[in-house]
């Protein structure tokens, strides 16, 4: 009897974990493809061998210069961002058993694109302490959302998402300001920190991203069984021996660092921390942790959307406006779910 | 058969923020039995279950499993002896049954490990004592709320510990999914000896399942003991403010409480036979309204 419950048990798991491996394998291979369309596609177009040759270091006449000084700090860039973006997002959802618990929703990376705009336009900082400052707005925001809605004796995820959005416009409305009053020169920085976009990266602003991503992500994987432990509630959690506190902060703080440290190269995306926690668990299903999908979609998300931005259209749209377009309708959709079934 | 501990706790004070709701209790857990705290609402009794089982810190007093302060002893390792059932567990969208269950495994592993062969053995027991083998693959979402409590149940199970708390197991399921559930965990404690506390709303099933009863009253341990001495009109009248007559329930043969409200006193004609519910008469023209001070919510007033 029971090693008929367990074959039963062990099959049902086996069919659940092959979806993952088949769904996660093929995310991997849409965001490779998308990669290599990212270094063929352009102005020219170029075929896989004549770009595999540029970038190992053959010198080819025109297309060296596009694909390694242009598309690929671009690809590259799309690539890290999209993966923080959708990892941190998935983090905070999953946390807060609510997509709409979001950086990009409930203000932090307005928090951080408001630290950046100071520092840009009052302080005139370097890039190092932009960033750093950026970081620190955002975890500061974090916890300024938190302690509010926290009224004493009880935590309610509805009233931080409300209070959340409430602050998003606050910060947004200083963002505004302080662009009003800085210099004509320093707009095209600033507009980096306001609207996602892939344009212009450059190969010596990646280093900051690429050691965000090889230190926190890796954090993030490995505390995936602790995430879906606290997905179960504080009670539940503590009760099998998950110190929550220590691990949510371990997750909120490498989150918050991810977006903060991608926005500062790419812009906010628009929805892409947003939509892909939900699409990657709709595609794996529930059992298994959702991180690295989540990640995944959000690389498909971002170059996909890049590509149709620059060559759909008459005329060239950064990422932030598509992942715009894609997420808005979403987000109407999710909020009027939710107040029917009275969780705002 | 699950190993015997001493669990105590010593002059507890414990509460929310600035309001202290255990007033200063000191109870030694009975080892391989079924306990069960009553007590009217708001007396503290769910509160005293969280702050037995660690959900909340005391302000004062101590908690000791074996003589070592639960909060001293590693929380993973804590938790492979003491799970506790929460009164309202949150329930992730779109999970499995098995995989639920399997998440009262998380003590057991490590941080990299799949599922051993020991968490299959686990999850497969677990969820073959809650009978709910047969709903291991299908989504959470599915189920009735009986059947969900079942998988809940089946979720500390799998935690193997040797002592499990359940905060109102039974609240919001029909009478005969909570007799099914007590059955279970009574099936759960004969057969593989684990300590049970409990906190039950009913106090009719208490005394019928609890082999221990703590009784509470403003944050205070008033009577503990087994059913039959402890449950009496004195102590319901004192703890819930409600005047009552105590018989034999006819099935268990444990203290069954008859409720006395305003209404519906039989009238006593001298020619009636000397009935259990006799007594009554003595009291019942000017017993209070008991409503006033005990919730209608309460199910012993609504059976």
């Amino acid at each position: 009897m029971t090693t008929n419950t367990i074959a039963y048990i062990i099959e049902g798991r086996r069919v659940r974990q092959r979806r993952w491996i088949v769904v996660t394998s093929i995310l991997a291979v849409l965001s490779v493809v998308l990669c290599c369309a990212m270094l063929m596609l352009g102005n020219k177009n170029y075929p896989v061998q004549d770009v595999l040759r540029a970038l190992t270091g053959e010198k080819i006449k025109g297309v060296s210069f596009a694909v390694n000084t242009i598309r690929l700090p671009r690809m590259l860039a799309g690539l890290m961002a999209g993966f923080a973006f959708g990892i941190a997002g998935h983090t905070f959802q999953t946390m807060l058993r609510n997509p709409l618990a979001n950086p990009n929703v409930i203000g932090i990376t307005s928090g951080s694109g408001a630290a950046a705009v100071f520092c840009i336009t009052m302080l005139h900082a370097s890039d190092t302490v932009i960033s750093i400052a950026s970081v620190i707005a955002g975890l500061v925001t974090t916890i300024i959302i938190y302690l509010l809605s926290n009224n004493g004796r009880s935590f309610s995820i509805g009233r931080l998402i409300l209070i959340g959005i409430g602050i998003q416009a606050m910060l947004d409305a200083v963002i505004s300001y302080l662009m009003l009053k800085s210099a004509q020169y320093d707009l095209p920085v600033v507009m980096r920190w306001l609207s996602g976009s892939l344009n212009g990266s450059k190969m010596n602003e990646l280093p900051p991203l690429v050691i965000t991503i090889v230190i926190f992500a890796p954090i993030i994987i490995m505390l995936g069984k602790h995430l879906s432990i606290l997905e179960l509630g504080e009670q539940s959690a503590t009760s099998l021996g998950v110190n929550t506190n220590k691990t949510r902060i371990a997750l909120i703080v490498s989150a918050v660092i991810m977006i903060s440290i991608a926005t500062s190269i790419t812009g906010p995306i628009a929805f892409v921390a947003f939509l892909s926690g939900p699409i990657a668990k709709r595609l794996v299903g529930a059992g298994f942790s959702g991180a690295i999908p989540a990640g995944l979609v959000g690389v498909i998300l971002v170059l996909a959307s890049d590509l149709i931005g620059q060559f759909a259209f008459e005329t060239r749209f950064p990422v932030g406006i598509i992942t715009g377009i894609l997420g808005a309708p979403y987000l109407i959709y999710l909020l009027i779910r939710m107040n029917r079934k009275g969780d705002l | 058969m699950k190993a015997t501990h001493t669990f105590q706790a010593e002059q507890t004070v414990s509460g929310y923020e600035n309001k202290t709701i255990v007033q200063g209790i000191s109870l030694s857990i009975p080892s391989n039995k079924i306990s069960v705290i009553i007590g009217a609402n708001a007396c503290g009794k769910s509160t005293l279950l969280k702050t037995l089982a660690r959900l909340i810190k005391p302000t004062s007093g101590s908690i000791t499993l074996d003589g070592k302060q639960i909060d001293k002893i590693p929380p993973k390792q804590l938790a492979r002896v003491l799970g506790l059932l929460p009164q309202s567990p949150i329930v992730p969208e779109g999970i499995s049954v098995a995989d639920l269950v399997g998440r009262g495994r998380f003590p057991h592993q490590t941080l990299f490990s799949g599922w051993s062969k020991k968490d299959y053995e686990a999850v497969a027991e677990a969820m073959e004592i809650m009978k709910i083998t047969e709903l291991a693959n299908q989504n959470i979402d599915e189920l009735s709320g009986g059947q969900r409590q079942r998988v809940w149940i089946a979720m500390a199970l799998a935690q193997q510990t040797d002592i499990l708390f359940l905060d109102e197991p039974t609240t919001f399921l029909d009478i005969t999914y909570q007799v099914e559930i007590l059955d279970l965990l009574t099936d759960l404690n004969r057969k593989h000896g684990t300590t049970i506390v409990m906190v039950l709303h009913d106090i009719n099933l208490s005394s019928r399942y609890a082999d221990h009863i703590f009784a509470l009253r403003k944050g205070l341990l008033v009577a503990e003991g087994e059913p039959s001495k402890v449950i009496t009109s004195e102590l319901v009248k004192d703890i819930f403010g409600m005047d009552s007559t105590v018989i034999q329930d006819p099935v268990s043969g444990t203290p069954l409480i008859v409720p006395i409200g305003r209404h519906h006193a039989k009238p006593v004609t001298p020619a009636a036979p000397a009935s259990p519910v006799s007594p009554v008469t003595s009291v019942n023209s000017e017993a209070p309204a008991p409503a006033s001070s005990t919730p209608s919510k309460d199910p012993v007033l609504t059976y």
